[in-house]
């Protein structure tokens, strides 16, 4: 639920709040956590493994069950029990990777490739371009985000990729205001007035100077949509428009495995916890550069 | 029939009878608001539209019927209607009414209200948008003899009529419910009926408070239980999510709630809750073909993919005792079942036989083609059926072990209809629909009624050529022979016909699953497994 | 000003008009249609002509330009047209369920407040290290929580097994407990960031050193500068709350079975009841512009550093 419009009108409002040369001044919070960051990187990289290579990790096959082992507690032979077919769970949250960060990666793609290049037109351009583009942007906020997406899945119909495709678009505003907002703030510092100055022509100040100068914080921000994109892929699969069965995508694991909850609570437990572990790592790292980047 | 399967048909009977004779003898205690937690909120209370399960179980209570059929013994009881008489070749019915009997709003449930009401439910209104009742066959026109007696004239016989006018989708609600637009009787606060319950509050798709009529003093006359309801109110509650359902109901913040599914039964009865399955006595929870579609339109390709599914392996995987094996299309407490288990077996060998046969041979993939085409095959999940989601990925695993890939889709309500209309994107399909009565047979796969198989000339204009005027030509005489004899020989040849086309797989008897705190006493369930909560009363 | 506040309401009406035509052309591409979806239900039985006659009733079939200018015209007269699934005006609908919505809301982000400069406060104040940093992660980890979730659990736990709040009938209040702490949850971690921010900020300044020499107590210091500066993002936040305000409404709504806007408009995308998908973009868009207007407006009043560059 925490999306793009409240980080964005974060950034906003801290950039209104503070004067700009405030924001380096963050002393003594630095050395906070490495043991924290640490863990949100090795998390990040265990779970990579387990998209590319899930079967080092888990020897059950994560579609076919054994009928007769269904919603089994969980034992040395399945560490996470088994669910209503028999298929063992920590096989299916381990498969269940490739679905997830990849879902995540090709949403948060959609919203920095087309939002970052509306920002950046309309924040070089400015004028009647950016009047229209932010007035775009404003309709994209207005309208509920849960709403849009779950439209544009209806329009394209079920699947992963669809998904991600309706997350990434309500990803758009808030990547074109945050990268708007960093060209205008780059635009108006001294050294690119003075390469204007100095007979740089537009496209090449924009590419030399602007761009590169606004991209930092636009990392770090795609590090924190990344963790939102699960999250967001994973709410439209708890409202059954996500991936279909029986892909184990991790919000389809926790749909269903809440119609289980009175008999079997670890089918809902552990892939929700194994989403929150992710968000916050994603959250963590996302910090560090946001940080490092300051 | 096994001795097993007899026993549940039988012990259900005994849920039925004791819970009266208990009640009796425990002298039941009035008052009190019974917290019913309900699925999915209603869609429309027009009363044709009590078919679904969420309506039907709100009409069961505020209105009632011309007659009553005994969960028992199936028998049709006096209801609303003292007596009848039914002619020879079943084309024409008179009822007598019982006097004093008067809808919720006061005016009297008299011969022109009845007549009114079937002569909606019989021909529908166009300019009110109200559909023909599917329990309604061949109807023609009503006549008011006099105050307390009215007849029904049908163009063709109607055999199935008297048992229609027990069911849910024949409530009689008053002349003002019916004077409004289709649309409008969503609203439950408009349904005027002459149930032992009345309306008196709604939030839609959130609650709904029922009330106790003082003055109701006609219920089915060969109850023990007469005169008002025991409960003062009840409060029913859309819960959508399962697990807070039975949560709810375990925590004790329930009374009774609908829809336990068969892995949640041990948790509820190890907790000495109560635990109702009722059957639906009508056509099993069944997997269909479409045939217009080129991959199934093979009877031996149907047949092996019949073959192919374990019955037992999902039973046992997914299910309880309340869900017996399937042994026909129909369940075995139907009218005129006629078991089929020959016809119904295992056998995945035979399978790859008949596919080879057919000439699918396995591909590179190990999936079967046949001339470039792959068998592969598509369906949607039933949101209402038990499990649906989970039995379908079992047959899928099944059917994969033969060389046939099964995709279950997912969508929206929209594309699901839409798709579900066309035999090319959905070859099967799931499809269950409870009635006592052999009707329920042609409702089910007639074209212009239910239409499971798709044939040409039904609600889709999809179907390019296939229709099967065999299988109609034996509906169309469920339907309208008015000898019983010669009606049950049919319903036996349709599922002998259904089988042997291997249209339809049928899997499990479906039941309704209910479950209710162990205070919770005298629950009743019509036929087709709604309960009724006017002999209910808490022991508190 | 006057110029100013003119452009900036203009603007505004052209964003909702903008909203409603594009939310109108993205329902209209949805396949199927709330007819079909209702009457195609087999429990109705009905016929390929009767629908088609139903179908003709509800002008369903009419060309879309008429459509648009249709809609628009009865939205423009505040008429919400009629729920083709619940076979009641839309406007009823609303009424039902906007005011539990908006109660749901307006508590959850007052419960997000207090939250927040809690946490604000204990990470700073907190007696050890190790405990503030704690303290300062946890909004990262509340980020990190899928709501729907967090509702599943909240529900498990304190409802059903440690049986503190009852789900099903409770008493008004009671039913707000727990989706209020479940929407809260979201809300309160970027209003924390935002004060751990400031209270870093402003422990760094110099006149923080002198007030203490003088004797200021610490925590009333920063009491005062920090629910100074927290003020502005607050507002803020609470303008593009609205919108977001629904998806956490949709979840909440959906998992505590609590009637409003959130679970209207979910039932309303699966069944594509189009007016009243229409009716919520539109509120919600209202909302969105009217709130956001509003800030903008109030910004240069409350944060005089703004009131010299109108509109930055």
């Amino acid at each position: 639920m925490t999306s793009v419009d409240i980080l964005i009108a974060v950034d906003h409002a801290a950039g209104r709040s503070a004067p700009k040369g405030d924001r380096r001044n963050l002393s003594g919070r630095i050395l906070t956590f490495p043991f924290g960051l640490a863990l949100a990187w090795l998390v990040l990289a265990t779970v990579l493994l387990w998209a590319v290579a899930p079967q080092l990790f888990t020897a059950y096959d994560p579609l076919e069950g054994m009928p007769g082992g269904q919603l089994k507690a969980p034992s040395a032979a399945h560490i996470l029990g088994t669910d209503s077919l028999g298929r063992d769970l920590f096989a299916r949250i381990v498969h269940g990777a490739v679905h997830s960060l990849s879902g995540a990666v090709a949403a948060v793609g959609v919203g920095l490739v087309v939002g970052t290049a509306l920002g950046l037109l309309a924040g070089s351009v400015r004028g009647r371009v950016d009047a229209v583009l932010m007035r775009f942007v404003d309709v994209l906020l207005s309208i509920p985000t849960l709403l849009l997406s779950l439209s544009i899945i209806i329009i394209l119909g079920f699947g992963t990729l669809n998904a991600a495709i309706a997350v990434g678009a309500t990803a758009i505003a808030g990547f074109a205001r945050l990268m708007r907002s960093e060209v205008v703030r780059v635009r108006n510092a001294e050294f690119v007035e003075a390469a204007f100055g100095s007979g740089g022509t537009f496209g090449k100040v924009l590419w030399r100077h602007i761009l590169p100068n606004s991209l930092t914080s636009v990392v770090a921000y795609t590090a924190v949509q990344f963790g939102w994109a699960i999250l967001q892929i994973s709410t439209l699969g708890f409202l059954g428009y996500g991936a279909p069965p029986p892909t184990p995508e991790w919000g389809l694991l926790i749909a269903e495995g809440r119609n289980y909850l009175a008999t079997a609570w670890w089918l809902t437990a552990a892939p929700g916890l194994i989403v929150v572990a992710v968000v916050l790592s994603a959250n963590r790292i996302s910090q560090s550069i946001g940080r490092a980047a300051r | 029939m096994k001795p097993y399967r007899k026993l549940i048909a039988l012990s259900i009977g005994i849920l039925a009878a004791t819970v009266f004779t208990a009640s009796a003898a425990d002298s039941p205690v009035k008052g009190g608001t019974l917290v019913y937690l309900e699925q999915q909120s209603h869609t429309n209370l027009y009363p044709p539209a009590g078919g679904f399960y969420p309506n039907g179980g709100i009409l069961n209570q505020i209105t009632d019927k011309l007659t009553y059929q005994n969960p028992k013994t199936l028998e049709i009881e006096p209801w609303l209607a003292e007596s009848w008489q039914v002619n020879d070749d079943a084309t024409e019915y008179t009822f007598k009414l019982r006097s004093g009997v008067t809808f919720s709003d006061g005016t009297p449930v008299d011969a022109a209200a009845v007549a009114k009401n079937f002569d909606t439910f019989g021909l529908g209104n166009k300019g009110l948008k109200q559909p023909i009742s599917e329990v309604v066959n061949n109807y023609e026109r009503s006549e008011v003899i006099d105050p307390l007696t009215v007849k029904f004239h049908f163009k063709k016989p109607s055999p199935g009529f008297l048992q229609g006018t027990s069911v849910i989708g024949s409530g009689i609600v008053s002349l003002s419910t019916l004077a409004l637009p289709f649309e409008q009787l969503g609203d439950a606060t408009k349904i005027v009926g002459s149930g032992p319950f009345v309306v008196s509050q709604e939030t839609i798709g959130k609650s709904l408070d029922l009330k106790a009529r003082e003055d109701y003093n006609w219920g089915p006359a060969k109850l023990d239980h007469q005169g008002r309801a025991y409960l003062d109110e009840i409060k029913y509650v859309i819960t959508g999510e399962d697990g807070v359902r039975i949560g709810a109901l375990l925590a004790g913040q329930a009374d009774f709630i609908r829809q336990i599914q068969a892995y949640d039964e041990q948790q509820v009865e190890g907790q000495g809750f109560t635990l109702y399955a009722p059957g639906t006595r009508g056509v099993n929870n069944s997997i269909v073909f479409r045939a217009d579609n080129p991959l199934v339109s093979d009877v031996k390709v149907r047949k092996a993919l019949s073959l192919a599914v374990n019955r037992d392996e999902i039973i046992s995987t997914l299910f309880s005792k309340n869900y017996p094996k399937a042994t026909s299309i129909l369940s075995s407490a139907a009218l005129g079942y006629v078991p089929q288990t020959d016809k119904l077996g295992y056998d995945p060998e035979k399978a790859k036989a008949l596919l080879d046969e057919a000439g699918y041979k396995v591909g590179a993939d190990g999936v079967r083609e046949k001339d470039g085409q792959k068998l592969v095959l598509t369906s949607y999940a039933s949101l209402p059926q038990p499990q649906s989601q989970a039995v379908l990925q079992l047959i899928a695993q099944q059917w994969g072990k033969i060389g046939v890939t099964f995709n279950v889709l997912a969508g929206d309500a929209g594309t699901k209809i839409v798709d579900e209309l066309d035999p090319q994107k959905t070859p099967v399909a799931v499809a269950m629909v409870g009635r006592a009565d052999p009707d329920v047979v042609k409702s089910q796969y007639y074209p212009t009624l239910r239409n499971v198989l798709l044939q040409k000339g039904g609600t889709s204009d999809k179907v390019q050529t296939f229709a099967d005027e065999k299988l109609n030509a034996i509906l169309d005489e469920i339907a309208s022979q008015p000898d019983r004899e010669k009606r049950l020989k049919a319903v036996g040849e349709a599922q002998a016909y259904v089988l042997d086309q291997a249209y339809a797989v049928p899997i499990f008897e479906e039941p309704q699953a209910f479950a209710g705190a162990a205070y919770v006493k005298g629950i009743a369930f019509e036929a087709v497994g709604r309960p009724s909560f006017y002999s209910t009363w808490l022991d508190k | 000003m006057t110029r100013y506040v003119a452009g900036r309401i203009g603007q505004a009406v052209l964003v909702l008009w903008a909203a409603f035509t594009l939310s109108f052309i993205i329902l209209q591409a949805m396949p199927g249609d709330a007819v079909l979806i209702k009457f195609l239900n087999p429990e109705f039985g009905l016929s390929a002509d009767q629908i088609r006659e139903i179908r003709q009733a509800y002008a369903i079939d009419s060309g879309v330009l008429v459509q648009y200018a249709h809609t628009f015209a009865n939205f423009l007269q505040g008429d919400f047209g009629y729920s083709m699934q619940a076979g009641v005006p839309v406007s009823v609908q609303l009424a039902t369920n906007l005011p539990p919505t908006l109660r749901l809301a307006a508590l959850g982000f007052g419960a997000a407040v207090v939250l927040a400069v809690f946490i604000a406060f204990l990470s700073s104040i907190a007696p050890f290290a190790w405990l503030r940093n704690l303290v300062q992660s946890l909004p990262s980890l509340f980020i990190s929580v899928p709501v729907f979730w967090l509702a599943i659990m909240l529900i498990q736990i304190f409802s059903f097994r440690l049986k503190l709040v009852s789900v099903i009938n409770p008493g008004p209040w009671e039913s707000l407990i727990l989706p209020v702490a479940t929407l809260s949850v979201p809300i309160a971690a970027p209003l924390a960031q935002i004060l751990i921010r400031n209270i870093d900020e402003i422990r760094t300044r110099p006149f923080v050193g002198v007030a203490r020499a003088k004797g200021a107590g610490e925590l009333h210091l920063l009491w005062r500068h920090v629910a100074r500066n927290a003020l502005l993002p607050t507002l803020t936040i609470a303008g593009v709350l609205f919108g977001e305000l629904l998806a956490g409404a949709v979840v909440t709504e959906t998992v505590f079975g609590l009637n409003g806007i959130g679970g209207l408009t979910e039932k309303a995308v699966s069944n594509q009841d189009l007016s009243v998908l229409q009716a919520v973009v539109v509120i919600s868009a209202a909302a969105f512009v009217t709130i956001n207007l509003a800030v903008d407006l109030a910004y240069p009043f409350l944060d005089p550093r703004l009131r010299t560059r109108n509109g930055a």
